[in-house]
């Protein structure tokens, strides 16, 4: 109903006016800093030193180095088990909650509900301080460890990665739980009798006819959580500041400690290009599910 | 409504799981109470602070100097400035602009580097760690002195020391900072906790192994007491780099450079240095990782653990010190008597038989400073007599102006004769712009070392890490 | 009894997850109100708001709420007006690379801030925009502005074509009839951008830390970050409450846009039946 206009030059330039403050924005700060990301990653760009005075193209040295050092190797490593822990436990989790959650009465739901959303809502910043103390030395988890008499345990220490992790599932399960509710929701309970009518097990009702239902919904949140996973920084940072040693390096976190840290701009850009293909990678999947969709 | 029953929710919520986790209060919230009384001093500050920063847009006509430095939770360096200021003759046409930055260490270098650049954000003067000046200059960040200095008297009459001089002096022979302190570091340890463990309070290891027989001493007649602390994390910064580490190496009589300025990338001192650390931490001297590696560490081991005799021994600079003063942080009565110091030994006992780093910091100014003359003549007066002997004081560091010395209040304070000795045959940093990556790479070899890494493995990563960062060329192997 | 168990086990699983969620939650609004609050979760041996008054009564800390807010609002409002226009075209005509610019802002959306922050620094420096609270402020839009067009547009979709004709017919421009027709019966879709957009720059600590320097331009996340990594480990308590109150907007946010999100997505949902 709306193609009612006819295609015509200078009509469409017109009309096209009113994107031009957006597309300028988005020219220059958006595609300006990916195509200087491009352009720094071949350079030896510093922040102090020599090389702060004097920019130099350097071809590619800074991906050489890269694909020699090891570091960027426990930093893939890293994201990816940080990538594939926090999916894995939100979206288990998330659907696990949805799916418990139906039908269920409505003062309970009302109980319940806002505290696996009150992850979601906090801001980064505080995620990290709760999460970082209920793991501390003197924190919650520890409290109750003594309770029951067990030992006390350094956690962000022991198991680095698994605090990162639970602390990211902490935070995103609610978003993985909505969405799987709205899909839930559109899954008529007459299939659901009627698979049960011919004699199929709760499970059996769950892998062959629930998730088949909702198998777009589970795609597209897997690629959208995918998607803000990868750039975590702010969680990872405040909590374990990529540490101890190396623990729980992610590779944004690594790209920061390489450019402002050790000062190397043009390395860490290195760095982010990587993040940024990975990215690019994972945008196109996503974009062609929700073409299909 | 939606809101309201949220709350609700979240209060009752709240209310069942402490009635089922609230057992006794650990002693050590109690303490963490305390400390949080003491702690929020500086916290206030801040305040004051930015209504500074709010005060510039009425300035008026008069000359506005901006000063930068890190606000480590101390107010010393801001007292300094004020104090400077409230006495400076020049008052009436001279505006000053305190401006810290609040941020680690590690991120304070970052936070410099990225103001220096740009003539909107460089501050008059700059606090640069005399490891960063030379990476600084090379990048053209800041002003030659060399012109200024000409008719600074104390300059060019031998006030200040020489080897501090030569450290904010560049390759090219030009001065780029004005030293206003310097340190040495030693072993701290708490008379009391030998007392208890039963050691001669005058104590003076001869090798590596002898402190850690003394830790292993501690550890078995006071099990409460943590027996060796030294910064271990990449968030202490350069505090691990130098107190820690290089503490170390240069104690093995190896360096960071070779006599061809290579970069030694691995050597069986390397690996010596990394095994001490190792050995303290897998034999339970050290304190838990929680509290060593994350940037407060330095904080807590000189201003909570050492004074509350939960220490033992303290690998850390002379300016611990100042947190016992009245003024510090962490007031100790007497301190004097509770507190010894040793010289760091080297790792055999071989001559010179103890070795210290020394390190200081220096007020400097941007190339991109708009009020470079301004700023020189506010350095000074910071640096006069009066104004800076105020400052070292309370700072506890030792100070870079020769004529301070034979001060009596500066010269009678406890331990600073001592420390001054260290002096002699100390070490410094290498004058290397590359350093400042390079340290990078130690925080994090050294970090991984505590957290369970194998020497061995450390090092090969180090390594690599330097190779990459400065080229293979200008690396070598032992 | 079986069916008894089979109704019963979801409500305990649900309640144990839930009591789990809402541990490290609870130690937030406990240790507020605690003035020995200690880093794990206890009732308070005595209640008092002492560390909110602490909190509050700090210029400094004010300071930065009013830039985070500052900060916040301003990207909001840009990002709802730019991407209000540039629906306009997307929605209601045919264009020629419609398609190519949507799956490219789609594409957009998706692509991690974060690594491009060096680069941004650098231009900030060469434009004289580093430190200064307008820089940030475009930025921070133009990293919202893909999903907020892709929003904007959706919702568009779903507002009938007719008054907008009758409005055509009176002699309104297009500007007007965005105003007038469009805006009030996509109140809601635009409501969804707005908060969404505002409580992401709310959460934003990095790009603020990054971008500005001076300590009285800084939003309340950096600061709150700072207050935890310096005075973080003693003071609990006063941790806590600036935790909390810096969590409110945040929690107003999401609670007001369950009314508008409900509608808004029965809009973008109604257009596409």
């Amino acid at each position: 109903m709306k193609n009612r206009n006819k295609y015509n030059t200078a009509e469409e330039l017109k009309h096209s006016a009113l994107l031009l403050p957006s597309v300028l924005l988005l020219l220059l700060f958006f595609v300006m800093p990916i195509l200087l990301t491009i352009y720094y990653s071949f350079t030896n760009l510093a922040l102090s030193g020599e090389n702060a005075k004097q920019l130099k193209f350097i071809g590619i040295d800074n991906y050489i180095s890269m694909f020699r050092d090891r570091t960027v190797r426990v930093s893939i490593i890293n994201t990816l088990i940080f990538l594939i822990g926090s999916l894995v436990g939100q979206q288990v989790l998330g659907f696990m909650i949805a799916l418990m959650m139906k039908n269920k009465n409505k003062v309970f739901r009302g109980i319940v509900g806002p505290i696996f959303l009150a992850g979601w809502i906090m801001p980064e910043v505080v995620v990290a301080l709760c999460c970082s103390t209920f793991f501390g030395d003197e924190g919650t988890l520890n409290r109750i460890c003594t309770t029951l008499h067990l030992p006390a345990l350094e956690w962000l220490y022991i198991v680095p990665m698994l605090t990162v992790v639970l602390a990211n599932i902490w935070h995103g399960t609610a978003f993985s739980m909505m969405n799987f509710q709205s899909a839930l929701d559109g899954v008529s309970s007459d299939i659901e009798e009627a698979a049960r009518v011919d004699g199929a097990s709760r499970v059996q009702t769950l892998f062959r006819v629930i998730l088949p239902c909702i198998k777009n919904t589970i795609a597209t949140n897997t690629m959208l959580n995918t998607l803000s996973t990868l750039g975590v920084f702010g969680l990872i940072y405040m909590m374990t500041g990529g540490g101890p040693g190396n623990a729980t390096l992610t590779l944004p976190i690594f790209m920061y400690r390489q450019a402002f840290v050790s000062q190397q701009l043009g390395y860490g850009t290195a760095i982010s290009m990587l993040i940024l293909v990975i990215g690019i990678i994972l945008s196109v999947f996503y974009t062609r599910i929700i073409r299909n969709d | 409504m939606k809101m309201k029953k949220l709350t609700a929710l979240l209060m009752t919520a709240a209310m069942i799981i402490s009635m089922v986790g609230c057992g006794s209060k650990p002693a050590a919230q109690d303490a963490a109470a305390e400390t949080a009384k003491a702690e929020e001093a500086p916290a206030a500050d801040k305040a004051e602070t930015t209504d500074a920063a709010d005060t510039t847009e009425a300035s008026g006509d008069k000359t506005v100097i901006t000063i930068t430095f890190r606000d480590d939770g101390s107010t010393t360096l801001k007292d300094w400035f004020q104090n400077a200021y409230d006495t400076y003759d020049k008052k009436d046409s001279v505006e000053v602009v305190i401006a810290p930055i609040t941020a680690s260490e590690g991120d304070y270098f970052a936070k410099v580097a990225l103001a220096l650049q740009s003539a909107d954000t460089a501050p008059d003067i700059v606090c640069e760690d005399t490891f960063q000046l030379p990476s600084d200059v090379a990048a053209g960040y800041l002003t030659n002195m060399e012109s200024y200095l000409k008719d600074y008297k104390e300059w060019n009459d031998g006030t200040y020391y020489g080897a501090l001089v030569d450290g904010v002096t560049y390759t090219d022979g030009s001065a780029y900072g004005i030293p206003f302190n310097t340190d040495t570091r030693g072993l701290w340890y708490n008379k009391d906790v030998f007392k208890q463990a039963g050691l001669d309070t005058d104590w003076q290891p001869k090798t590596w192994q002898d402190i850690i027989d003394t830790c292993a001493v501690i550890k078995e007649k006071c099990p409460d007491v943590v027996p060796f602390w030294c910064n271990s994390g990449v968030a202490t910064g350069e505090g691990t780099s130098m107190q820690t580490y290089e503490m170390l190496l240069y104690g093995t009589g190896e360096q960071l450079l070779d006599e061809n300025d290579k970069w030694i990338g691995s050597s069986d001192n390397i690996l010596k240095s990394l095994e001490f650390l190792s050995t303290i931490y897998s034999d339970g001297y050290g304190p838990s990782l929680s509290k060593v590696l994350n940037g407060e560490a330095g904080n807590t081991s000189s201003r909570e653990y050492m004074p509350n005799g939960k220490l033992g021994i303290s690998l850390d600079g002379f300016w611990v010190t100042g947190n016992y003063k009245e003024s510090g942080a962490s007031p100790w009565e007497n301190y004097q008597d509770h507190l010894g110091i040793a010289a760091m030994p080297t790792s055999e006992g071989q001559a010179p038989g103890s070795i210290t780093m020394s390190g200081g910091w220096a007020l400097s100014i941007p190339e991109l400073a708009d009020e470079k003359d301004a700023a020189f003549d506010f350095i000074k007066h910071c640096m006069s007599y009066d104004v800076y002997r105020d400052m070292i004081i309370k700072q506890g560091n030792i100070s870079t102006r020769s004529d301070i010395a034979s001060d009596p209040e500066y010269s009678q304070q406890p331990f600073m004769q001592t420390c001054t000795e260290f002096l002699d045959g100390a070490y410094y940093r290498p004058r290397n712009s590359q350093y400042t990556t390079v340290t990078t790479h130690i925080q994090t070899m050294v970090e991984s070392v505590v957290s369970g890494t194998s020497p061995k493995d450390a090092m090969e990563q180090y390594k690599a890490d330097v190779i990459n960062s400065v080229g293979a060329e200008n690396v070598v192997e032992k | 009894m079986r069916w008894k168990l089979e109704k019963g086990v979801p409500y305990i699983v649900l309640s144990v997850l839930a009591l789990i969620f809402a541990l490290p939650l609870l130690w937030i609004i406990l240790a507020s109100l605690d003035l020995n609050a200690s880093a794990s979760v206890h009732i308070p041996a005595k209640w008092t708001l002492e560390n909110y008054k602490a909190v509050l009564s700090e210029q400094a800390n004010l300071k930065a709420f009013a830039n985070g807010l500052l900060i916040s609002f301003s990207q909001s409002l840009i990002v709802v007006v730019a991407a209000g226009l540039a629906a306009y075209p997307l929605s209601r005509y045919e264009l020629k690379y419609k398609n190519i610019f949507m799956y490219t802002i789609l594409f957009m959306t998706s692509l991690p801030i974060t690594a491009v922050m060096v680069p941004v620094y650098k231009m900030f420096l060469s434009m004289h925009l580093y430190d200064k609270m307008i820089g940030l402020i475009l930025f921070l839009t133009a990293t919202s502005m893909p999903y907020a067009i892709w929003l904007m547009k959706n919702f568009m979709d779903g507002v009938p074509l007719e008054l907008e004709d009758a409005a055509k017919v009176d002699g309104a421009s297009t500007l007007m009839s965005i105003r007038k027709i469009i805006a009030p019966l996509m109140f809601p879709g635009i409501c969804v951008v707005f908060i969404f957009t505002f409580s992401n720059s709310w959460g934003n600590f990095f790009v603020p830390y990054i971008l500005l320097q001076s300590i009285d331009k800084m939003p309340a996340s950096v600061t709150l970050y700072q207050f935890f990594g310096q005075y973080g480990m003693v003071v609990y308590g006063q941790l806590a409450a600036y935790s909390a109150l810096y969590a409110i907007p945040s929690i107003l946010l999401y609670v007001l846009s369950q009314n508008y999100m409900s509608k808004g997505f029965n809009m973008a949902g109604a257009a596409k039946g």
